[in-house]
This record gives C-alpha cells, sequence and structure tokens, in this order.
C-alpha cells in the first residue's frame, strides 16, 4: 500500500536550499571563530604569505609588461601580444581546473561520508550535488584566483584601465573558474556512472593525454625561431605559435577579450562577453546538475559494486636486496625505512606525482638545447643551470611537504603500536630523515647532472651543484622531519590535509628559504666568476687576476657557509622534533 | 512497513545478498544477526537507499526504495554504524539542520530538540562543537537526529557501538517503546544478547543468505535445543564448516508477499 506523500511536501525546495545555506554559514561562521580565537598566528601567517605571493607575482607581471612595453613593438602588435600571452595563461588554468575539480569532486561526492549521510535525508540529489559541487570549485580555484588575479591586476595597471575593469574581474574570474567547474564535474559524474569499475584508468589516461599535449604545445612552442630573440619577426612568430590559445570558443579567450575591451574603455563589448562567460557557466552548470540527478545514486550505488582490484603481493626480490644494501643501518631504522618504502611504492598517488614532476623536469632538461635559449654566452648558461637548481629544490620541498610532513602525524596515529615496540623513539625519527634524505637525493642529482650535462657547464660548477644537491636533500629532510614532530596533527587522517595545514605551510616556507639561501650562497659567486662580470669588485681591487681569486675564494666560502647552514638546518629541527617527539603523549 | 522481496544485491563476481525475503511489521523489532560480511550492512544500505539492489525490490512504508527514494527515506530514521558529524556545528545546530532536512517548522524543530535532548542527556554537551564529542556523545547525537522527526520505520546499524552501559539500558529500553508505539524498528548487530533481549524476531544471515527467519523460541525448538543460548544457536546455524547444516530445509515464516513476487520465492 503506497502512501501518497508527495516528495516535495517532505521537504520543500526552498527549505531546502535554505537549510544548506544555513549549515554552509554556520560552518564557516565556527571555522572564523576558531581560527580567530586559537590561531590567529597561523592565519596571519597564511594571509601574509598569500600577501607576499600575490604582491610578487603583480610586481613580476608589471615588470614583464613593462619590458614588453620598451621593445619597439607596434601598438597593434603590443596589443596582441599580450592578449596571446594572457589567453595562453588562462588556457592552461582552464585546462588544470577541468582536471582538478573533476578529481576534487570525485574525492567530495563519491568517497566522503558527508554525501552518503545527506543522502539518507530526503533531499533533492541535485542540492547535494550542487553543494559539494561548490565545495570542489572553492578548493579548486583558490590557487588560480591568487595566480590570475595579479596578471589581470598588472595588465590593469600597465594599461591605465579605467575603474570598471577592476570592477568586472571578479566576477569574469567567477564566471570563467565555473565553466571549467562544470566540465570537470560533469565528467566526473558520467565516468563514475557509465565506468565505475575503470576510472582509475580512465583518469591516468586522461592525464597522459593531457600530459602529452601539454609537452608537445611547450615544445612547438618554445621551438628554435627562424628570427632573433625579441625582434618583431620574433614576436610575430612567437604569436602564430600561441594561436591554439586564441580559439573563440574558448572561454579563455572570452575572459582575455572582455577584460582587455574593459582596459580599453569598451565596456559594452566587455559586458558582451562578460554575459557570454555567464551564460555558458550556468548552462554547463544546469547540465552537471541534470547528470547529477540522473544518475548520482545510481553511481554510488554502482561504485561499490565495482570489483576492487585484489593486489597479491608477494614478497618481492627487490625488498630483499634492499634489505641487504641497507645492512649497515640500525635494525629499526632499516625496519621503518623498507616499511616506509613498501607503501610509498604500493600508493599510486604518491608515486604518481613524484614521477610526473620528476619527469616533467627530466624532459624539459633532455630538451633544454632544443629551446631557444641563447647558448653561447655563459652567464646566460650559468644562470640556467643554477635555475634548474633552484626548480628542483623547490620540486623537493614539495615533496617533503606533502609527503614527509605528515609521516609523523600519521604514525603518531598508530602510536598504539610503535609505542609497544622495544625500541627507541628518536630510531622513528631518525628512519623518516633516512627515507627522505635518501629518498630526494638520487632523483634529484640525476636531474640537476642531467640539466648540467645538457648546458655544458664547466666542471667546478657541476661538481659544486652536486654537493648543493646533498646539502639541499639533507636540511630539507631535517626541516620536514623535526617540524613533523614538532607539530604533529594525531586527529587528522589525510595526509593532504595535514600537509596544507599550518605545519605544512610552515615547513613549506622554512624549506623554500633554505632553498634560496643555499643557491644564493653557491651561485652568486661562481656566477660573478664564471661570467667575468665582476665591476663592483674591481672597484676595490688593483687587477682582474686578484679579483678572481677573491671570487673563487668567495665560491668556496660560499660553499664552506652551505654547509655549516645545512647542518644548522639538519640539526636544529632534527633537535626540536626529538625533543617533542620524545614527550608527545598519545 | 518493510518489505524485502526477493532482493539480490553484488558486489562484482561476490553476491553479498542473494534472493532476500522480509517483511517487517508496525510495531516490531526485527534484529538481523550475522557475522562479518554476512550481508547485514548491505540489506541495510540498500533499505536506505544508500545502495541499489541488482534484483529485487525494497519497500518503506510503501515506497520503492528506488523508484521513489525520497518518500521511503523520509519515514525513516537511520543510525549508521560509523556516525557523521559536522565537525564545526555544535550539537544544536546539527539536530537543527537535521529538523530543517526532515521538512520540521522552526516551532516543531525547537521542541522535539528538546525532547530528544532531554532523552539522549544531550542539553548539557548540546551547545559545543561536536568535534568535542566522545564517541558515544556522537552516538547519542545521531540517535536524536534519527529520531526528530518521529519516524515510522528506525533503522540501526549496531546500535550499541561505543555506548556506555547505562545508554545501552536507555536505548534497549527504547526501541521497547517505539515499537509500543507502532514504529517498525530494524537493526542489525553482532551482540547476540542484545537481540535476545529486545527482539521480537530475528533474522540470521550467513554468506549473503537468510538462514533463518522467525522468534527464539521458534528457533530453539526447530533446533531441538529449548534451552540453549541465541548465542549457542547462531554458531548451531553459522559454523557448520562444511557439514550438513541441523536445519536441513530452513523455514522463512512471517513474510506475506506481495503478489508478482510469490512466483520468485526461493524459500
Amino acid at each position: 500500500m503506497a502512501i501518497a506523500t508527495s516528495a516535495d511536501e517532505l521537504l520543500p525546495a526552498e527549505s531546502e536550499m535554505r537549510a544548506f545555506r544555513v549549515l554552509r554559514w554556520r560552518i564557516v561562521r565556527s571555522i572564523a571563530r576558531q581560527v580567530m580565537t586559537e590561531a590567529r598566528f597561523r592565519a596571519a601567517l597564511i594571509f601574509a604569505l598569500s600577501a607576499l605571493l600575490w604582491l610578487g607575482l603583480f610586481l613580476l607581471f608589471v615588470d614583464g609588461l613593462r619590458f614588453l612595453g620598451s621593445v619597439n613593438l607596434s601598438p597593434d602588435l603590443y596589443l596582441q601580444t599580450v592578449s596571446a600571452i594572457i589567453s595562453m595563461f588562462f588556457a592552461a588554468l582552464l585546462v588544470m581546473l577541468f582536471f582538478s575539480s573533476g578529481i576534487i569532486l570525485y574525492s567530495s561526492l563519491f568517497r566522503s561520508r558527508e554525501t552518503l549521510f545527506l543522502l539518507t535525508f530526503p533531499a533533492r540529489v541535485e542540492r547535494v550535488f550542487v553543494h559539494k559541487f561548490h565545495d570542489a570549485v572553492l578548493f579548486s580555484s583558490w590557487g588560480f584566483i591568487l595566480l590570475g588575479s595579479p596578471v589581470l591586476a598588472a595588465y590593469g595597471v600597465t594599461a591605465g584601465a579605467p575603474w570598471y575593469y577592476y570592477a568586472l574581474t571578479l566576477p569574469f574570474i567567477l564566471a570563467f573558474i565555473y565553466v571549467p567547474a562544470a566540465w570537470g564535474a560533469a565528467c566526473c559524474l558520467l565516468i563514475m556512472d557509465r565506468f565505475p569499475g575503470s576510472r582509475r584508468k580512465l583518469l591516468a589516461a586522461g592525464a597522459a593525454a593531457a600530459i602529452v599535449v601539454a609537452a608537445w604545445s611547450i615544445w612547438s612552442t618554445f621551438a628554435r625561431t627562424a628570427h632573433d630573440f625579441l625582434t618583431v619577426g620574433w614576436f610575430q612568430e612567437m604569436l602564430g605559435r600561441l594561436q591554439i590559445s586564441q580559439g573563440k570558443v574558448l572561454p579563455s579567450w572570452w575572459l582575455t577579450a572582455g577584460l582587455l575591451a574593459a582596459a580599453e574603455d569598451l565596456w559594452a563589448e566587455s559586458v558582451k562577453f562578460l554575459f557570454l562567460l555567464v551564460a555558458n557557466a550556468l548552462f554547463f552548470r544546469q547540465i552537471a546538475v541534470g547528470i547529477a540527478e540522473a544518475s548520482l545514486r545510481r553511481a554510488l550505488s554502482a561504485m561499490s559494486s565495482a570489483p576492487e582490484a585484489h593486489r597479491i603481493v608477494r614478497s618481492a626480490r627487490q625488498w630483499q636486496v634492499l634489505e641487504r644494501l641497507l645492512a649497515g643501518l640500525p635494525l629499526p631504522v632499516r625496519l621503518f625505512l623498507i616499511k616506509d618504502l613498501r607503501i610509498f611504492c604500493r600508493d599510486p598517488l604518491q608515486w604518481s606525482q613524484f614521477l610526473i614532476f620528476f619527469g616533467l623536469l627530466g624532459l624539459y632538461f633532455l630538451n633544454i638545447r632544443r629551446f631557444s635559449y641563447n647558448m653561447q654566452y655563459a652567464a646566460w648558461v650559468n644562470m640556467l643551470s643554477f635555475l634548474n637548481l633552484t626548480v628542483v629544490g623547490l620540486l623537493m620541498s614539495t615533496f617533503t611537504t606533502r609527503f614527509v610532513y605528515p609521516m609523523i602525524s600519521i604514525e603518531g596515529q598508530r602510536f598504539w603500536l610503535l609505542g609497544l615496540l622495544p625500541i627507541r623513539r628518536d630510531m622513528i625519527l631518525w628512519s623518516k630523515f633516512t627515507f627522505a634524505a635518501l629518498g630526494t637525493l638520487p632523483p634529484s642529482c640525476l636531474l640537476v647532472f642531467l640539466s648540467d650535462v645538457m648546458l655544458d657547464v664547466d666542471t667546478m660548477v657541476l661538481v659544486g651543484h652536486q654537493i648543493t644537491c646533498l646539502l639541499l636533500c639533507v636540511g630539507l629532510a631535517g626541516i620536514a622531519v623535526g617540524l613533523g614532530a614538532r607539530l604533529p596533527n594525531l586527529r587528522e587522517e589525510s595526509p593532504s590535509r595535514i600537509a596544507a595545514g599550518f605545519g605544512g605551510t610552515l615547513n613549506l616556507v622554512v624549506s623554500t628559504l633554505y632553498i634560496v639561501a643555499i643557491v644564493v650562497l653557491t651561485a652568486v659567486p661562481a656566477h660573478c666568476y664564471l661570467s667575468g662580470d665582476f665591476p663592483m669588485l674591481l672597484q676595490f681591487l688593483s687587477d682582474r687576476s686578484t679579483a678572481q681569486w677573491w671570487l673563487r675564494a668567495m665560491f668556496f666560502a660560499g660553499m664552506l657557509i652551505s654547509v655549516v647552514l645545512a647542518a644548522i638546518a639538519t640539526i636544529l629541527p632534527m633537535a626540536i622534533g626529538l625533543r617533542a617527539f620524545r614527550r608527545l603523549d598519545f | 512497513m518493510i518489505e524485502f522481496c526477493n532482493v539480490t544485491r553484488r558486489y562484482g563476481s561476490k553476491v553479498a545478498v542473494r534472493g532476500l525475503n522480509l517483511l517487517v511489521q508496525p510495531g516490531e523489532v526485527f534484529a538481523l544477526l550475522g557475522r562479518n560480511g554476512a550481508g547485514k550492512t548491505t540489506s541495510i544500505k540498500m533499505l536506505v537507499g544508500l545502495l541499489r539492489p541488482d534484483e529485487g525490490a525494497i519497500r518503506v512504508c510503501g515506497h520503492d526504495v528506488v523508484k521513489h527514494v525520497r518518500n521511503a527515506v523520509g519515514c525513516l530514521g537511520y543510525v549508521p554504524d560509523a556516525v557523521f558529524l559536522y565537525e564545526k556545528l555544535t550539537g544544536r545546530e546539527f539536530l537543527e539542520f537535521a529538523a530543517s532536512m526532515r521538512g520540521l517548522s522552526r516551532e516543531e524543530s525547537e521542541q522535539r530538540i528538546l525532547r530528544e535532548s532531554q532523552r539522549f542527556q544531550l542539553t548539557d554537551f548540546l551547545d559545543t562543537l561536536t568535534e568535542t564529542y566522545s564517541h558515544g556523545m556522537k552516538q547519542r547525537l545521531v540517535f536524536a537526529s534519527a529520531l526528530l522527526h518521529d519516524p515510522r520505520v528506525l533503522v540501526i546499524d549496531e546500535p550499541m557501538v561505543g555506548l556506555d552501559p547505562p545508554s545501552v539500558r536507555m536505548v534497549k529500553d527504547l526501541l521497547r517503546e517505539l515499537a509500543a508505539s507502532g514504529v517498525a524498528v530494524f537493526l542489525s548487530t553482532h551482540i547476540l544478547d542484545i537481540a535476545e533481549q529486545i527482539a521480537d524476531r530475528i533474522g540470521i544471515v550467513d554468506r549473503g543468505e537468510l538462514r533463518y527467519l522467525g522468534t527464539l523460541a521458534e528457533l530453539q525448538a526447530e533446533l531441538s535445543l529449548p534451552h540453549s543460548t541465541l548465542e549457542q544457536m547462531f554458531l548451531e546455524l553459522t559454523e557448520s564448516n562444511g557439514r550438513p547444516p541441523r536445519i536441513e530445509e530452513w523455514r522463512i515464516r512471517g513474510a506475506d508477499w506481495p503478489s508478482e513476487h510469490k512466483s520468485e520465492e526461493t524459500h
């Protein structure tokens, strides 16, 4: 006997919308209150660092645009160049937003207990989807806003744009974000509904295709040009290559065209593009909502039916070989090291990120001669080699922040087990340190060696770079493990959330400062020595050979100070971490 | 009130629930028992609309949980085994959200929250963030939210997890009270004592199949173990280890199937 109760009578749409709005508002208010009372320093630090990053990017783009203006280009060519650069920038962000919002939505919609909780209410499935979709848009786009807004602000300043250019920037960005986010959401829903068992393979295939297309675009864009660097011919040739980002059907082009029109005081043209973006944003959002309405419950149910790949893991020979190779280390360190390596190798999320970043850098270094760098100038080559070293260092710091820093917190949650083992607590930290240092050393040394060989740098620089790599790996490992033990988050189970917290942010900042300090200490004297560019020194010294001797001495002194700095960066955080870890109650 | 009509659910090649036929009447406390992986939670997730059956149909208050899921879940309250709470909401805010999702007016919501918070002794910590709650407090809060709208069906997966002895006693009494007022209570549990004490009927599932359905007394009679406990009988039924089970033909009673499913009955 069916009971004639309309579903809409159970919960009217307006009440449902209000309930979700109140829920979100209360959560935001609660977090804000907590931050203001318990984590003011953290909030201030994050805000200050974000502001610093924003300002740095803004100044960089202002400087870049002014430099472009100083090159002898016609106004038309200048405008075309700026339009091409901004279009390319936002086209790249469009692709990234598509993937990131799809992946984040998958995680927040299909792997979240909140979704299951909400679906046990008589809520409309589309409302649940919109609630989670907005979460995904927010998480995937904050970085975009941080990166995109300084570009647009810089253009406004250099172009002397009217006030409404700045007023229109936010609606343009919001409407733009919605389009790739809705595409990503729709694809995510369709994949989960139609191919729930093959979702990982499809994602991997999509990511691989995107990487291939991106690599091909970069390859063809930055290949050697027929014209000299920064000449009119060079600009025209480059503009032809960037044509792909200027497609009239791309939302990134609508954004660029609309804002450039606003900067030129063509408000009607600008508003037309804004309406175009808004209309498309709403259209694609509605399509995603429609797909969700039809498929979300079915997809959630189908996902649990998809057979999980039960991987049978045999005791592989490589672990036995590794155990023998590490025979010199204390047994607990060895055991922890092998356990962490096993977890790392069996978690595709961890090794795939590592592989993608290092692989992309490796590809770039291998093809470095193909790009139109002026390889005959020693100063240019030397600068490039140090920049590459810095990039490798920064990559390692993201690795230690994302994977090493949260390790202590994760181990802390299992301390009921570790605490009962007959080992000293210090051993746990030293094993993490060894894992981080040994794990980052071979790939980073290899990458830097590859870059140096391709750039054909001086042997002294090559050796110096390898030593610098060693210092960076050891120091970054010490910072990540020490801070991870000093600021553990024992309540959070997700390593990415632990890394995104205060401790993770602090770790990233300290690591970046450390990398900059080490590279500056070794790079500046070497750069001056090899380029023969030392006018300031010549003011004080009588002849060139004495100045060269001093520069050589400064290079070695820089190396020596780097070693001392690395020792401090390793020992100090480790000592703080060890002390905190010994006192930690679980 | 709750009808499982020849329900089958698979996970890949594994059959989690096979041809389940079951009818739970208003005013009845029904306990579904089984070992880990027997199919209890799958049955409950299908009942509350989170999973869809591959075959068969499930109805709650006459509403098909696939075709009219909002109507079906609208008349039930659900307490899952792993509770979910918004950590940045207070207990009161969480209950207010649950009440508004159930379509209660502000006045009704206030009255019901007061009633349930008193019933589950939540008043002392109702205005603190749920992230500070112990497991037992969280469980009580979820019980309260499941009962705010006076559901006609209450579904509970492992009801006593994390509760202290007084709360266990209180929940047992509450379930009997609810049944007395006409609510159909469907619970799954590992704790056989609870089923023994409060269930009107029990169902024993093993490897996805309902092995027994009936009252405790009937089971004792069928197994010819008049003074044995439910635990002894449960082990007897589920740990045959390849031996032929004591009861060759499992008798499943209590189901009054709709005519379209009668021909598909397997038991």
